[in-house]
């Protein structure tokens, strides 16, 4: 096999791995905070999609300002779905856990009645490709990559320095301690949640000018959101990202030797063999 | 007061006497019929075709006073359920068409798993089952009450990939690529078919699961086989779009075609002028081009005007299909499903297609295939335009 191919493909899978790895540091951000696995992460997904559709294939609005549209829009969808709803479920997961199947298919049926059940495009901002030697990457995927790098970091820088992610950090690790810190869990929730909804948001407008928008189009980024954060361990950022790169990885190179259907089911395998090996995940807490 | 009672009693007796001497309220009955589709999903538009096709006709029908079968008129009553594409919903759907909604006539169904689903409770229960679904088990001697009303790959890819060969000789090496189930295997089998017959050379035989978004990964194996062609064959418009916007970002340059390309003004929408650009679609018909009949014609303008949208061939042959089976509950002046069969297989219908063909005899082993002629498009500029009609070779020994 050609070395250029190889390559081809580990910067094929890395592309999307990075998109996917924000979507994932949202969910173990939620999760990390409020106790609560919210399987209806990939409808705010959804939702950033067809905010980008709306701005800009609707309303003529630039990426930049789209993107900021589609965080606040969102993360305030998000703020309103932890005020209403799970706040009153923190720490309960298995409530949690069915409430958010319940919000998953509220908000999948809405998104079908009210913006119709068809893909809809949305216009690239860049076109064109980049050429290293035969190795090819599109300048719209270079520029997503780069939007959710700067994304990611900054998201990290976030919960390092800002004093409302260290209290974040704090609530993470022990909420009641926290708490008697000063902490205002009830704030650091909120905050936590409408950020981890924004990030997804984010995410599915990146991708909505690569992809085209639909109504069921959170399923499979969701998918590879839980199996980053249960290779890369619930609950830890770092862990997120590492995870994220693996299953591009191994999906991009995978796809090489193998059907598209036992490329899926690689990155389940891989779930199970960390499970087995290393219960808490790769950098997860213990 | 005796008095007064026979006068009530001899008023409510000429009430109920003038209401059953009245015939169009006596007979005016519902005939309900189901439908099940992919409404929602990557291959929605198949389902929303579908349901529309239905919706247009069965509006006529209605507005027109009803269908006039045997001494009844029937108001007709449509009820459509979603399958997501996949086999467990359509059979779960149809399961509520023929029991809860007691249907006798499900009239539209897409992709082929779900119909082999559908298959197993239509069959049994002896209730008409027509659909546009391209699995080649879908039309079987045991399936007698099942039809297919649009052209499927085994009609469509011989003389499309002749009409390659002949006006594109420098193509050679041809890739298919299709989703990962009967539509998508049966697709790439009767391409491959067709190639190896022409003399092209398969340069890939590629699958994909439904709902897959990142084409990269698999078009880069694809693109390193150095295809002349690529087929985007069975896939829905919707996916068949980002192949085509992907291939073109890794740098693809050769000629696309998209076998079961129903809707070519679909594929603009998703892959964009550019990628889109020289696409060629044998499956479709183009409401608005010079090939098709007046009728077809107004059709497609009625579509438009309460749509918004240009219709595909699978709202053609949903209508078509409609009123080929309502012509024949008509001239079997009855609704059961063997009295309407009997007719089915005998008669010859006029429709939107022209006088209409039911054959396929040489192929599935039974006559339940609708044969019409077919139109190869090109978009050309972000516009679709006709560049030949071609004659299935089962139409033309018919």
């Amino acid at each position: 096999m050609p070395i250029e191919l190889l390559i081809q493909a580990l910067l094929n899978g890395f592309g999307l791995a990075v998109v996917y790895i924000l979507v994932a540091l949202g969910l173990t951000l939620i999760f990390s905070i409020l106790e609560i696995i919210n399987f209806a992460h990939g409808e705010f997904y959804m939702l950033g999609g067809y905010v980008a559709y709306y701005a800009v294939a609707v309303g003529g609005l630039n990426y930049p300002a789209t993107l900021a549209l589609a965080a606040l829009v969102v993360g305030a969808t998000g703020i309103a779905a932890e005020r209403l709803v799970f706040r009153r479920l923190r720490g309960k997961t298995l409530n949690a856990f069915i409430v958010s199947l319940g919000l998953l298919w509220v908000l999948q049926a809405s998104a079908q009645l009210g913006f119709g059940v068809l893909d809809k495009p949305v216009p690239s901002a860049v076109s064109g490709i980049v050429r290293l030697g035969s190795l090819v990457v599109s300048r719209e995927r270079l520029v997503v990559i780069a939007a959710a790098a700067i994304l990611i970091a900054g998201l990290y820088a976030f919960l390092k320095f800002a004093p409302m992610g260290q209290a974040m950090r704090a609530a993470a690790q022990d909420a009641d301690a926290a708490a008697l810190q000063g902490v205002d869990i009830e704030q650091v929730s909120m905050l936590g949640f409408g950020i981890g909804c924004g990030l997804a948001g984010v995410a599915g407008a990146l991708l909505a000018p690569i992809f085209a928008v639909s109504p069921t189009m959170g399923a499979l980024p969701v998918v590879k959101a839980f199996i980053i954060i249960i290779v890369g361990g619930m609950g830890s950022l770092p862990g997120a990202v590492i995870g994220g790169l693996l299953l591009g990885a191994v999906e991009g190179v995978g796809t090489l030797f193998m059907s598209s259907a036992a490329v899926n089911v690689l990155g389940f395998l891989m779930v199970i063999a960390v499970l087995l090996a290393r219960p808490r995940g790769l950098l997860g807490a213990g | 007061m005796n008095r007064q009672r026979r006068h009530v009693g001899l008023v409510v007796l000429a009430i109920v006497a003038a209401l059953a001497a009245c015939p169009a309220t006596a007979a005016e009955r519902v005939l309900t019929v189901g439908l099940i589709g992919p409404l929602s999903g990557g291959a929605a538009s198949y389902g929303v075709e579908l349901q529309r096709g239905a919706e247009i006709k069965v509006d006529e029908i209605n507005k027109g006073g009803g269908l006039k079968i045997g001494g009844d008129v029937y108001k007709i009553k449509l009820v459509a359920y979603d399958h997501k594409a996949q086999a467990a919903e359509a059979a779960t759907a149809t399961n509520k068409l023929v029991f809860q909604d007691k249907v006798k006539y499900i009239m539209g169904n897409a992709v082929g798993a779900t119909c082999n689903a559908a298959q197993t409770i239509t069959e049994p229960n002896k209730v008409m089952f027509s659909f546009v679904c391209w699995g080649t088990s879908n039309l079987a001697p045991e399936k007698p009450y099942s039809f297919r009303s649009m052209l499927s790959q085994w009609e469509l890819t011989e003389p499309f990939y002749r009409w390659v060969k002949d006006t594109h000789p420098k193509i050679k090496r041809v890739a298919a690529i299709s989703p990962n189930d009967t539509s998508g295997k049966d697709t790439n089998t009767a391409i491959v078919k067709a190639l190896k017959t022409l003399g092209f050379e398969v340069a890939a035989d590629e699958y994909y699961e439904r709902g897959t978004k990142d084409f990269y990964p698999l078009l880069t194996k694809v693109l390193a086989q150095k295809p002349d062609m690529l087929d985007v064959a069975a896939a829905p418009a919707g996916e068949a779009g980002l192949i085509l916007k992907q291939a073109m970002e890794l740098g693809f340059k050769g000629a696309k075609g998209w076998t079961a390309g129903t809707n070519p003004f679909t594929i603009i929408g998703v892959a964009g002028p550019e990628a889109s650009e020289g696409v060629w679609s044998p499956a479709n018909i183009n409401v608005k081009g010079d090939h098709v009949s007046a009728a077809v014609k107004k059709f497609g303008e009625t579509y438009e005007k309460q749509y918004g949208e240009v219709p595909g061939v699978i709202a053609v042959a949903n209508y078509a299909a409609f009123d080929v089976f309502t012509q024949a509950m008509q001239r079997a002046g009855s609704v059961e499903t063997d009295k309407v069969l009997e007719v089915l297989t005998k008669d010859r219908f006029e429709t939107v297609w022209g006088p209409l063909l039911i054959g396929g005899k040489e192929t599935y082993g039974i006559d339940r295939q609708f044969l019409y002629p077919l139109v190869i498009s090109e978009v050309r500029g972000g516009k679709v335009v006709d560049v030949a009609q071609v004659v299935p070779a089962a139409l033309k020994k018919k």
